[in-house]
């Protein structure tokens, strides 16, 4: 049975253990998965190293609920960031990092593998009791590793590998870096930049802001990846109905992301069916970039074109058969704002001024049904509406009324 | 991709560790301090004996060690093609910023990648060079503490002159708006960056510098009917703001969100936007504003 620790080799099942914890937060222990009890409880006690006190208990007649709550207008780093900083290592990993960046302290120092397992052996482990060995091949290995991250450079000399540590001319602008590393996609890759820099003074915070998108940062770096690969990826979705997770073979075209709603969705072509269909983020895992995707501009640009007439992340149907959507409101001298409103929330709607009192929106899109919430934001001024889809027409007035009942309005009494 | 220990809480400790080592003669202390400031609550109990015992060899038990140079590591490739995408976004005009030793690095992503759909139209104009201005005196002046003297236009579009020490800068996403927060203000500590006509140094009589405002928070308890998805929607709705959830039954929970009483209008219709699905429970005079919009809204169709 091997022992609790604080780190990590795989990120998925916290991913999913911290947004249980963070978006929803009241599942009890007993409404985890039974046989995995003591992975549970290994990692609640992680979570609450990583992230101190902003995990939070409640005991009900169900048990202890545990869960994550932030205000993200007052904390000013991204605390979901840590669980990036918690990969595992082995014991060799961490000796030879700090080793090989020793000796290959400056860029003008150049070694070859021999020299440096010298070096290592010499001059670095030679004076502990029991000094660790490290053969050619897991110095080779390591080395490999840091060319690829592309912090260590080679050189050939005739049949020789010289390397070296790769030269960094980047200056970085720390406030440019705080507040983009919160606001921007992947942002908790300026947050490792920052953790590198000696603690500056904190300059932004953030209003709005949705710090669970961080969660899927790692997918959505494959993503673009293979974005600007022009590449299929193979990716597994959890399926939001079944439940179950699925293998589905796509052509990631662009991520849309919403500071609204605080979700992020994947617009891709999927072969199998010939559209353009659009996935959660945060039901995508294990992203596989695959071969090249010869027909990738054409789907862009397919998506460019039909984008205009997406008012959320649907994108499925014809754009020949485009649904409806027309409403006017009411405001009062005084109130002219809700205009500004109407104008700067209208996307590619259209806004028109029927009298001093009276302006309407129409708008051609997709589905409908995706502006029901933003309409109902403007209840209490709405005098006429209209959906070209007569279901959502019907169910519109339909949740009116059962407003109207729910809160003890007179004449919301059941038809 | 991004998950590596090359990032790691870990390294970062005992890359700090080091430095101080190198540095000066350093007590086990020191040791628990820089990495109780750097990692996470129990990692002392793996750091600290794993360095000492020779677990991890760049460090004896003596507190000494052969690693002779404060350890620095170079920006990965990830890191610098994420600093190369920030080069293609508007905002980056507001900071001094080089992207040299950039050039043959690919964008980790473009705006061809990546979209947001739903940020207002009105957002903050980054490419008017006066804006621009106005926000570097602001944050500079943040930065090294200095009154401002400042310049806006009120409701009425009267020019309005306020003497002010910044002290941060607010972002929201959604209106894609700067607000600076500031101490000394009697017109209330946020201002519009992008309503500043003028800025200057204040060179004046020492300002009164009131306290920054306090935010009033309030809960509301919603109803949350899980139909049509409503439980997962309205979570990550409202997934910013501290709250607590409570399970009534298999279709119906209650939320307790903690909000700040200035922006409860904004939260009036964000409960609105879930329909019948989500019930103001209380505060009374929460739900009377929700009555108050329904009933009017009956009175109109």
């Amino acid at each position: 049975m091997s022992s609790y620790n604080e780190l990590i080799k795989n990120f998925e099942r916290i991913r999913n253990y911290m947004r249980e914890f963070y978006v929803y937060g009241f599942k009890s222990r007993n409404d985890y998965d039974k046989k995995s009890a003591r992975s549970y409880d290994d990692e609640r006690r992680r979570l609450e190293s990583w992230l101190g006190d902003y995990m939070r208990f409640e005991r009900t007649r169900d048990g202890k609920n545990m869960f994550i709550s932030i205000d993200s207008r007052v904390t000013v780093h991204n605390p979901l960031y840590r669980a990036f900083k918690a990969k595992s290592f082995t014991d060799r990993d961490i000796t030879l990092h700090f080793i090989i960046f020793d000796i290959l302290y400056d860029s003008t120092v150049k070694m070859t593998l021999p020299e440096l397992l010298d070096t290592i052996d010499n001059e670095y482990l030679c004076d502990f009791p029991e000094p660790m060995v490290f053969d050619e091949s897991t110095v080779r290995k390591k080395l490999k590793e840091y060319v690829e991250e592309g912090i260590i450079c080679t050189e050939k000399q005739g049949r020789t590998v010289l390397y070296y540590r790769a030269l960094d001319k980047v200056k970085i602008n720390v406030d440019a870096v705080q507040f983009f590393s919160e606001i921007a996609p992947c942002g908790v890759i300026g947050s490792f930049i920052l953790d590198k820099l000696s603690e500056s003074q904190e300059n932004f915070s953030f209003k709005h802001h949705y710090i669970n998108v961080a969660l899927d940062s790692d997918v959505l770096a494959t993503l673009f990846d293979a974005m600007s690969k022009k590449s299929y990826i193979t990716v597994t979705n959890l399926g939001r109905k079944s439940g179950e997770p699925k293998s589905v073979k796509l052509v990631p075209l662009r991520v849309f992301c919403s500071v609204q709603t605080g979700r992020q969705h994947l617009l891709a072509y999927e072969p199998d069916f010939r559209m353009i269909k659009s996935y959660r983020v945060d039901y995508l895992s294990d992203v596989k970039i695959d071969e090249v995707c010869e027909n990738f501009d054409k789907y862009r640009a397919l998506m460019n074109e039909t984008q205009i007439h997406m008012w959320g992340v649907n994108n499925r149907k014809d754009v020949e058969r485009l649904d409806t959507v027309e409403f006017t409101i009411r405001f009062e001298k005084g109130e002219e704002y809700i205009m500004g409103r109407l104008m700067r929330e209208k996307r590619g709607g259209k806004v028109e001024q029927i009298d001093e009192n009276h302006c309407r929106f129409t708008v051609e899109a997709f589905n409908c049904n995706e502006l029901v919430p933003w309409i109902r934001t403007f209840i209490c001024r709405i005098t006429d509406i209209h959906f070209s889809d007569p279901f959502v027409d019907k169910r519109f007035k339909k949740d009116l009324k059962k407003m109207y009942r729910m809160y003890g309005i007179e004449g919301g009494a059941e038809e | 991709m991004i998950f590596s220990e090359i990032y790691s809480a870990y390294y970062n400790a005992v890359a700090k560790i080091l430095s101080k080592v190198i540095e000066e003669d350093t007590t086990e202390k020191d040791l628990q301090n820089i990495i109780e400031s750097t990692a996470f609550a129990e990692s002392s109990l793996t750091i600290l004996p794993a360095l000492k015992s020779g677990k991890w060899q760049v460090i004896n038990e003596e507190l000494t060690t052969p690693i002779l140079n404060a350890p620095t590591m170079p920006l990965t490739t990830l890191q610098k093609r994420w600093l190369k995408s920030l080069s293609l976004d508007p905002r980056i005009r507001l900071f001094d910023i080089s992207f040299d030793g950039l050039d043959d690095v690919e964008h980790l992503f473009t705006p061809d990648d990546y979209v947001v759909y739903d940020r207002y139209l009105d957002g903050d104009p980054y490419y008017d060079e006066a804006y621009v201005k106005n926000f570097k005196t602001i944050l500079e002046a943040i930065k090294n503490k200095t009154p401002l003297k400042i310049e806006i236009l009120n409701r009425l579009h009267q020019p309005v002159t306020l003497n002010t020490l910044p002290i941060r800068l607010e972002y929201s996403e959604k209106d894609d708006k700067f607000r600076m927060i500031s101490k000394g203000c009697k017109y209330g500590g946020t201002i519009n960056i992008a309503r500043i006509t003028n800025i200057e140094k204040y060179n004046g009589s020492a300002i009164t510098l009131t306290r920054e405002k306090q935010t009033e928070y309030k809960v509301v308890t919603l109803k949350v009917y899980d139909q049509r998805n409503t439980l997962e929607r309205s979570m990550l709705h409202f997934a910013h703001f501290e709250k607590q959830v409570e399970k009534l039954d298999d279709t119906t929970y209650l939320a307790h969100i903690k909000y700040d009483k200035d922006d409860e209008t904004e939260l009036v219709i964000r409960v609105l936007c879930f329909g019948p699905m989500v019930e103001v429970i209380e505060p009374d005079g929460f739900r009377n504003l929700i009555i108050e919009r329904l009933k009017k809204q009956k009175a109109l169709m």
